[in-house]
Order: C-alpha cells, then sequence, then structure tokens
C-alpha cells in the first residue's frame, strides 16, 4: 500500500562557490561594478545591494561579503573628485605620510585614521580621500592618483596647487 | 552505497600500508584507518574549506605539510601524521588562533565543550604566544534564539557553511578582508535583523563559544526558587534520545524515566510531556488535513510543528502561507491548554504559573517569543480575569540547558531511578513520542487520519517510506480507495526544492512534512553539540525504539487528550480549538 521514493540526500556535499542559484559565475562582480558605476556617487547603498541581490538571485550576505572584500567597491557615497596616496613601503619612506595629511587637512577632514578606515569624503561630497596599499609605481614615490591620474614624486606644495585649482572648478 | 565499485589505492600512513577509495581525501584515507587527525574548520558533507591548517601532513617528497582535508590521497603516498615537524605546525596554528581569542573560558558557555579549547590541551600549548590583532568586537544579543560572540569566532567558517549549504538561509557570511574579517549578516547588522531562522544549526557546529543558544537557566532558577509561582515544565519528544548524551551517557541513550526524575528532583512543581500536546497537535491537524480534502481547502497542507521552517516559509516564500497547517506547534499548544483548562482543573492563578519547555531547539525560544502566542491570557481577559499579559510558554531551554541544569543542581543524572511524567498533561502516545524524527509528524497523523476516514487502523502502524535519513521522502497511501501522495522532507534546503515544486504548481502531493533540522528535531540546533549522522542516527533508533514499547501508538488513543475534549475543547477544530489551538502566519520582511 506504500511507495516510496528519495530524491536529494540531506547529506549533500558543498557545492561550489560560484554555483548561486543557477546564474551564470562572476555575474555577481559584475552587476555590483555596474551598479557602482551608474551611482552618482560611486557606491552601493543599502538599496542598490538588495537590488543585485535580486537580480543575481545571491543571498543578501554574500552580495554584503562581496561588497565588503574588495576595495574597489563604496559602501559610503563618494566625492566628485577622487584623491588616492599610495601609503605602500617606499612611498611611504618618501614622506606619503606627510601628503596624506596635507591633503585631509587642506580639505577640512579632521580626525583621519587610516588604519581603521581607508577611505574618508568631505562633507560637501566634493572629495574623497582615502590611501591605498602600492600603485606599483615605486621608482616613482611618492605617488597620488588624482581622478585616476598617477602624479609621480609629489610634493606636498604641488598637491596643494592641484587641490585648491580643483576645489576652484568643483561644485556637485 | 557503491564502495564495492569504487577502485581502491594503497598508500602508506605512518609506516603502515593502507587501502583506500579512490578519490578520498588524505583525512578520509586516515580516520578509516582509525588514525587520528586534528580538524577545526572541516565539517564532514558540509564544508571543507582549509582554512585551520590544523589538519597538516607530512607527504614524502611534498615541500611543504599539506592540508589532509582538501589533498586526495593518491597511490603510493607515504604519509606521517605525527612527528616534531607536524607537531610543531599543529601548534602554532592553536597558538595564532589563540592571539585573538579571548581568555574567558571560565565564564564561556562552552566551557569544556569547545574544540579550540581541546585543541590547545591536546597541541600541549602552555603560553601565549602571540599579541592580539584584532580590535575587541562586542557580542550580538539582541534577537531570543542564537546569541553571537565574534570575538570568539576563529573563522573556520562552519556556520557559514551549514546557513547556506544546509539549509539555503544564508543569513551570514564572512565580511570584510584580513584583520577586519568577520561573520556577519547583510549590513552587519544584529542576526534578529537578519534572514536567520533561529534554527540553531550553526550553534551545534560552532567549535566555540561564538555562537550559542541564548541561556535562560538563571531565570528558570530564579522562577523555581520563587514560591509564588508554580513552575511547571513539558519536555520535548526529542529531549530524551540527546539528554543522556548530553550529559556524558553514549549517544542515542534512552533516558526518558531519568529525565523525568532529573526534573523533579530540580523542584519543578509537574513534571509534564510536550508528547501530550504532540498527541493533540494530530488531532487537530489530522482533523485540518481531512477538513481541507474534503471542502477543497488549500493542498499541499504542510506541518508547522518547526518555527524554524515556519519563519523560513514567511521570510522566503509568503506566497505560500495558506499551504500552512493553522495548527499551533506542540510547545505552543501545551502553553495554552495549561494555561487555561489545566490552571482551571488545577485551581491555580494562571498568571502565576510559569511554563518551562525543555526543547531541541533555539528557534523555540523565538516563537515562544511571538508575540501572537498569549492565547491563554487572551482567553482569560475575554473570560473577564483581568491580569498584566503573559505568554503561554515563560522559557524555552535546550538540551543543552537543561544538561547545565541538571549538572549545576548537583544531580548525579545516570544513578536515578526511571520515573514517571504527571498527569494529566503527561500522559501520550508512541505517535507522539514519534515527532522526534524526520517523518514522525507524518507517520503519526496518517495513523490517525487514516483510522478516521477509513473506519478501521492502517494495515501496517509503522510507515517505513516516510522514515530515514533521505533529504525527501515521498509515500503513496490508500486512503479508502483515494490515493493520498504525502512527502517529508528535512533541511530547509530540502524544503526549497519542495516549495518550488508547490510555486511551480507541479507538487503531486496532499500533505507535507517539513523540520528546519536534519533528521528533524533529534538533529535540532538546541541538541548536544558537534553532531554527525551517526549520532544522528542512534538517535532516531532511541525514538523508534520508544515507540515501539509503548502500549498505546496512535494519538486519538490518549485518554487525557480525549478527557481534554471532553471536559474542555468539545471537538477538533471546534470554537475553544480555534482560539488557544490554532494561529496565523505574517509574511516577514527583512
Amino acid at each position: 500500500m506504500e511507495t516510496s521514493s528519495a530524491t536529494s540526500p540531506a547529506t549533500s556535499t558543498a557545492r561550489p562557490l560560484d554555483e548561486g542559484t543557477g546564474v551564470q559565475p562572476g555575474a555577481l562582480l559584475t552587476a555590483l561594478e555596474e551598479a557602482q558605476r551608474a551611482d552618482e556617487y560611486s557606491h552601493l547603498s543599502e538599496e542598490t545591494l538588495r537590488a543585485v541581490a535580486l537580480k543575481t538571485g545571491e543571498p543578501l550576505s554574500r552580495v554584503y561579503s562581496v561588497a565588503t572584500f574588495y576595495s574597489f567597491f563604496n559602501l559610503k557615497p563618494q566625492g566628485k573628485h577622487t584623491i588616492v596616496v599610495c601609503r605602500g613601503t617606499a612611498c611611504h619612506t618618501r614622506g606619503s605620510l606627510g601628503l596624506l595629511r596635507e591633503a585631509t587637512s587642506r580639505l577640512g577632514i579632521a580626525g583621519f585614521k587610516e588604519e581603521e578606515e581607508p577611505t574618508c569624503t568631505t562633507d560637501d561630497r566634493l572629495f574623497t580621500v582615502r590611501t591605498v596599499a602600492c600603485f606599483g609605481q615605486c621608482a616613482l614615490a611618492p605617488v597620488v592618483a588624482i581622478d585616476g591620474t598617477i602624479h609621480s614624486r609629489m610634493t606636498t606644495g604641488k598637491l596643494c596647487t592641484i587641490i585648491d585649482a580643483m576645489r576652484k572648478g568643483a561644485s556637485r | 552505497m557503491n564502495q564495492i565499485t569504487t577502485a581502491m589505492i594503497q598508500l602508506t600512513i605512518d609506516g603502515r600500508p593502507v587501502s583506500t577509495p579512490a578519490g578520498s581525501t588524505i583525512l578520509e584515507a586516515c580516520r578509516a584507518s582509525g588514525i587520528k587527525v586534528p580538524t577545526l574548520c572541516h565539517l564532514e558533507g558540509v564544508s571543507s574549506n582549509a582554512s585551520c591548517g590544523l589538519c597538516v601532513v607530512e607527504v614524502e617528497g611534498a615541500k611543504s605539510l599539506v592540508r589532509s582535508c582538501v589533498q586526495a590521497a593518491a597511490p603510493g603516498m607515504n604519509i606521517r601524521t605525527g612527528g616534531a615537524r607536524v607537531m610543531e605546525a599543529r601548534r602554532t596554528v592553536v597558538e595564532l588562533l589563540l592571539a585573538n581569542h579571548p581568555e574567558n573560558c571560565l565564564s564561556c558557555l562552552r566551557n569544556g565543550s569547545c574544540e579550540l579549547q581541546a585543541m590547545a590541551e591536546l597541541m600541549g600549548v602552555r603560553n601565549k604566544a602571540f599579541p592580539r590583532t584584532k580590535k575587541v568586537t562586542y557580542p550580538d544579543r539582541v534577537g531570543w534564539g542564537v546569541m553571537r560572540d565574534n570575538d570568539k569566532c576563529i573563522l573556520c567558517g562552519r556556520c557559514v557553511a551549514v546557513c547556506r549549504e544546509m539549509q539555503s538561509v544564508s543569513a551570514i557570511d564572512f565580511i570584510g578582508r584580513g584583520v577586519r574579517s568577520r561573520v556577519a549578516p547583510f549590513l552587519d547588522k544584529p542576526l534578529s535583523e537578519s534572514t536567520c531562522v533561529s534554527c540553531g544549526q550553526c550553534t551545534v557546529v560552532c567549535p566555540t563559544g561564538a555562537l550559542t543558544e541564548r541561556d535562560e537557566t538563571d531565570e528558570v532558577f530564579a522562577a523555581i526558587n520563587d514560591p509564588s509561582l508554580t513552575v511547571i515544565v513539558q519536555t520535548a519528544p526529542a529531549i530524551r534520545a540527546s539528554l543522556g548524551e548530553a550529559l556524558g551517557m553514549p549517544a542515542g541513550s534512552l533516558v526518558t524515566g531519568k529525565m523525568a526524575a532529573a526534573l523533579r528532583r530540580l523542584d519543578f512543581d509537574h513534571v509534564f510531556d510536550t508528547q501530550f500536546s504532540a498527541d493533540l497537535t494530530i488531532m487537530e491537524e489530522g482533523s485540518e488535513l481531512l477538513s481541507r480534502l474534503a471542502n477543497k481547502g488549500t493542498l499541499p497542507m504542510i506541518t508547522s510543528c518547526s518555527p524554524g521552517w515556519i519563519s523560513f516559509i514567511e521570510t522566503f516564500y509568503p506566497a505560500l502561507l495558506p499551504h500552512l497547517s493553522t495548527c499551533k506547534s506542540p510547545q505552543q499548544m501545551f502553553g495554552s491548554i495549561a494555561k487555561t483548562y489545566w490552571a482551571q482543573k488545577a485551581g491555580v492563578d494562571p498568571s502565576k504559573v510559569v511554563v518551562v519547555s525543555i526543547m531541541p531547539c533555539t528557534a523555540k525560544k523565538f516563537e515562544a517569543k511571538r508575540p501572537e502566542m498569549r492565547s491563554a491570557w487572551e482567553w482569560w481577559q475575554k473570560k473577564g480575569k483581568k491580569s498584566a499579559p503573559y505568554f503561554d510558554v515563560d522559557f524555552a531551554l535546550t538540551t543543552r540547558e537543561l544538561a547545565r541544569m541538571i549538572k549545576r543542581a548537583g544531580i548525579d543524572f545516570t544513578a536515578l531511578p526511571d520515573e514517571q511524567f504527571d498527569d494529566p498533561l503527561g500522559s501520550s502516545t508512541g505517535a507522539a513520542t514519534i515527532f522526534g524524527a524526520t517523518g514522525g509528524v507524518m507517520e503519526a497523523a496518517l495513523r490517525t487520519a487514516y483510522e478516521v476516514a477509513v473506519g478501521k487502523p492502517l494495515p501496517s502502524l509503522e510507515l517505513m517510506a516516510v522514515r530515514g535519513f533521505e533529504g525527501i521522502k515521498e509515500a503513496t497511501i490508500d486512503v479508502g480507495g483515494t490515493q493520498l501522495k504525502v512527502a517529508v522532507a528535512h533541511t530547509l534546503k530540502n524544503a526549497r526544492v519542495v516549495l518550488d515544486g508547490i510555486a511551480a504548481g507541479t507538487s503531486p502531493y496532499a500533505f507535507v512534512e517539513i523540520m528546519s533540522c536534519p533528521g528533524g528535531c533529534l538533529g535540532g540546533g538546541g541538541q548536544p553539540v558537534a553532531p554527525n549522522w551517526e549520532k544522528r542516527e542512534l538517535r532516531r533508533t532511541a525514538i523508534y525504539t520508544e515507540d515501539r514499547g509503548l502500549p498505546l501508538r496512535k494519538s486519538h488513543e490518549n485518554e487525557s487528550v480525549k478527557a481534554l475534549y471532553t471536559e474542555f475543547l468539545e471537538k477538533p477544530l471546534g470554537h475553544e480549538s480555534h482560539l488557544l489551538l490554532h494561529t496565523k502566519y505574517t509574511q516577514k520582511t527583512v
């Protein structure tokens, strides 16, 4: 009087990381990149992260995991201009800490603690200052990237001039 | 298994020839031949992310030590699992883990059952070798079920693996990177604000005290010691098959009588049994099924005993909520009957009755605190007996917490005599006992529903097709000429498969049982830590042994339940049942 059949044993083993719920492997990274690029403040808001989860079929926790793993992804709104100070060993020995302090103080960013959070944005969302471990341009140390352009053998004087010029022309 | 057809390979481990199936890892080959290799992050059948580095062994010809949990055994390999190099490496691994681990073992819930503590002892760690590199983090003690203390986390990833691979809930994942990495829910919020369903599977696999139940033993001792309160206790079916194990007896020890004796020695005023209300659940749920079949109600009807499962469907499949039986779980039925029918019968003030339940489950803690679970209080308000609101169930303790209470009270558990539960809420049948195993509720419901519908008992009382640990089991029962298709699923990943079928309209079933945890309640998140399928199988055997030995094995034969209907409820699905034994569900948005 009874028949039985069985499927999907409870002891099933782990599936590959990117298998997700059937979407293409790597789709999550691409979706996050696109979402950040499309954002006015180059960041991933909670709303955006939820939309990405829905689109890719990945759990919210996984989306957040990936977004917090890569320093490329910004979880806070970014400034119109980005100043990236290299804090690698070569740049450090050639004065990058001074450059970082000059940039933050000139932009009125108080209490920037790079060991806790390597990025900070001005209240008017015009400038974001961040640090990076190494650009791979050690021979040209110290190196600062401003809006994607690498400036080599940077000095505090040069940096101030650039910031002041940018500030004059910048508005949101 | 198909091991007979699997090719075997020969290798040498610790100087001895070993034969192992091709494709095994070195770890599997070692363990199969009785050689102990310590592991922390490895979780059999679920994850092997090779993050801890404790399982290293020496392979002849290899440059460095290899992690045996992921390295495949190869023919002719010469492996050494001990020796100075391996011992030193393993000790360093533990010392590195301890660098960021707080030194408050003495006040930790996992004191004595911590795997990291055990490894420190095993590897001969005798001093703090490395300084702390991480910032101190603070515990997440917001919710009712699962507590989190990331400071104790060693990032082994077992919790992430069970939550994702076994439960398909994925409430937690690794966040951040390097020294800042930790395990957390979406947006680093408290667990209670995530998709977590409080199943507690993470708490049984966590090697340390980073993920635990909310311990409420102090509150229960305080209630017991308050002379103005009548403190009654109910024990879930699965506890009798696991409490002994939690107290050092072999896995699968059946301790029903000793448990009743221990609860009495803990000074509970009445020692009752959730199995009473499990029988009651069958009366209500069986009637609900027959009513849905007769009146073309929403089918398949799905069981509603497992609160983790309830949270799961409320969070992930809210559109399917009409499929859920409206029956409360046995824990909650017990609470509302105890504070109405029983309080009235015993002549005690229901607002002074404290209901403590012993559950194999962390989600039960959450369930007890659901705002709608105050039916007894509402019932009394309508009767004009005004009081401040109270819950139907005041405290839900896990198996582990009861074991802790028994130890703390100085009770020599193994030396206790076998005692009986108190009447009337302590009597039950074998149908209630099997609630503790996957397929049990289905079998119990069919034992009764078949007899009610057909007018004679099931041809065979033991429905073997719905027993066992297959992820999804199906059976077809001939009920008076009607072919009733049923399914049983355990673990939420398997629940998802069944639900997707229902959502797609391809589900052929009339009745479905779903339990959140592997093996059902016997593998619950409140059960003894560090489970495996062997232990779950032993607990399962104990449960079915108990059923087979009982004089009554069908819920509708429970005399106390019959009396409850005669004296109080009148009939299943009646007016009072509706008020006290049934509930409703709501979509959960996270």
